[in-house]
């Protein structure tokens, strides 16, 4: 037992009425959240899937510049990125109007990289006698990828797919540094105002949670239906 | 129907093809036989471009390619179009059904119609006795079945010429047989077929012509006969004793 249970004051960690009160400024930072995180990830998908095949090309010339691409995304901080995106690029001319398309083509971006990465290992994991198959059957290339390589790479890629979408979700929270209200920026906000800041903290987390569970649901989902014809002896 | 002419083909400093000459007849059913590494499987896969030899010409019903090692590309869907490939592990579309993976080239390549490809898969599937199973996923099915499939499946782009790569290698005892007698009957129907085998007595049955290969040349070839029971080259008594001490 910690010293002095009954004396902890449970509502600085967490003060339900406060937490309660402010959830219609939490739920519209929330909506803002959501568009950037479902935008970025279904940018970050396509364009990774591009820089996947790119980067299994023979030709340097593909396979060059998508390593680069990875390596640097991966290997600088998001955080850094964003602010470079929104602060930085108007030197240059490039100017973001809106920070929240700041956010959306920081996140795309950066993510890219990492499903890029996924794709890459899901379809080498498809087993070269199913390209020979195709080939044999004057299938295309693309033909071959579209239509017997990427269904079967999706079964695989989806687990490590849906983490980094997970990850999306929670690091939408660096668009703050933007000044995008999204959900933390909402938490922030009340925060300030009320100096209960981990009231505020804790509610966020939770929401980010709720949505992580949401979006976990749809993984299930997905999973089953991609693996259906897998017999299960 | 099928011509090769002085095909070359290494892989990386080790030769596998030494100027391989060989014709096939249209109707004619050929078995490569030769222990592992002799070349003939490589041999086989150049016919369907899956290799691509560095010189020499292969020429399938009219259409032809030389090879040569300054070029890269070629049109290997000529050579593809007369040939109808069965590997050794199957390849299904695991994702597909029996009847979808018979009906996705057609489908998809030569963009036929739908009803009368199900119509003309459902024939075929008759044939090698699965019908039954055409709604079935690949994974719901034993070897021999999944090889059947994989030959209806090559079957559904009408090709000139069947190639078999060890199409029961990877099967159990068992499981031979009915792959074996889809073969026969094809073989029988006049179907003009190159088999890469193990099997003896099954090259025995159905090749007008046999092979044997050793080191990425042909050593002797013959009516099977000839070669599987009285072979004159040495190499080939050799690996015959070898199959028959095991």
């Amino acid at each position: 037992m910690i010293e002095g249970f009954d004396n902890i004051q449970w509502h600085y960690l967490f003060n339900p009425e406060l937490a309660y009160d402010s959830l219609p400024l939490l739920l519209e930072g929330l909506q803002i959240t959501i568009i950037i995180a479902f935008s970025s990830m279904f940018f970050s998908l396509i364009l990774g899937l591009v820089v996947a095949i790119m980067r299994m090309s023979r030709f340097k010339i593909f396979d060059l510049p998508a390593r680069l691409y990875i390596s640097f995304m991966r290997g600088t901080p998001l955080l850094v990125f964003i602010f470079i995106l929104y602060y930085g690029l108007p030197v240059i001319g490039i100017q973001f109007t809106n920070p929240i398309v700041a956010g959306i083509v920081g996140m795309s971006l950066n993510f890219a990289a990492y499903n890029a990465e996924v794709i890459r290992s899901a379809i080498s994991s498809v087993s070269r006698g199913q390209w020979e198959a195709a080939q044999s059957l004057q299938m295309s290339y693309i033909q071959i990828l579209r239509r017997i390589i990427l269904p079967q790479a999706t079964r695989i890629a989806l687990p490590p797919i849906f983490n980094i979408f997970m990850d999306i979700v929670k690091g939408t929270s660096l668009a703050s540094v933007i000044t995008v209200h999204e959900l933390l920026y909402s938490a922030r906000i009340v925060a300030g105002r009320t100096y209960e800041s981990m009231t505020m903290y804790v509610a966020a987390a939770l929401i980010y949670w709720a949505v992580c569970i949401i979006i976990g649901f749809f993984q299930q989902r997905l999973e089953k239906r991609y693996s259906r014809y897998l017999y299960t002896r | 129907m099928i011509k090769l002419e002085a095909i070359e083909k290494s892989f990386a400093d080790t030769t596998v093809l030494t100027g391989i000459d060989f014709e096939v007849d249209k109707g004619e059913v050929v078995c490569l036989i030769g222990p592992s590494g002799s070349g003939k499987t490589t041999l086989l896969r150049c016919l369907n471009g899956l290799e691509i030899p560095e010189s020499g010409r292969i020429t399938i019903n009219g259409d032809s390619i030389a090879f040569s090692h300054k070029q890269k590309k070629y049109p290997i869907n000529n050579l593809r179009r007369h040939t109808g490939m069965v590997f050794q592990g199957f390849h299904l579309f695991p994702h597909k059904t029996v009847l979808e993976n018979l009906i996705e080239a057609p489908l998809i390549v030569k963009k036929q119609k739908r009803a009368p490809l199900v119509k003309q898969a459902e024939e075929l599937l008759n044939k090698v006795g699965l019908l039954e199973h055409r709604n079935k996923y690949p994974d719901q099915l034993s070897g021999g079945q999944m090889q059947r499939a994989a030959i209806a499946r090559a079957l559904m782009m009408e090709p000139d010429v069947m190639l078999f790569d060890e199409p029961t290698s990877a099967l159990d005892p068992q499981l031979v047989r009915e792959v074996l007698k889809v073969i026969e009957t094809l073989a029988k129907e006049g179907q003009t077929m190159v088999i890469v085998t193990h099997e003896m007595h099954f090259a025995k049955k159905v090749a007008d012509r046999v092979l044997f290969m050793d080191h990425g040349v042909i050593i002797e070839e013959g009516p099977a006969e000839n070669i599987l029971v009285n072979p004159e080259k040495e190499a080939t008594q050799d690996f015959l004793q070898l199959l028959v001490d095991e």
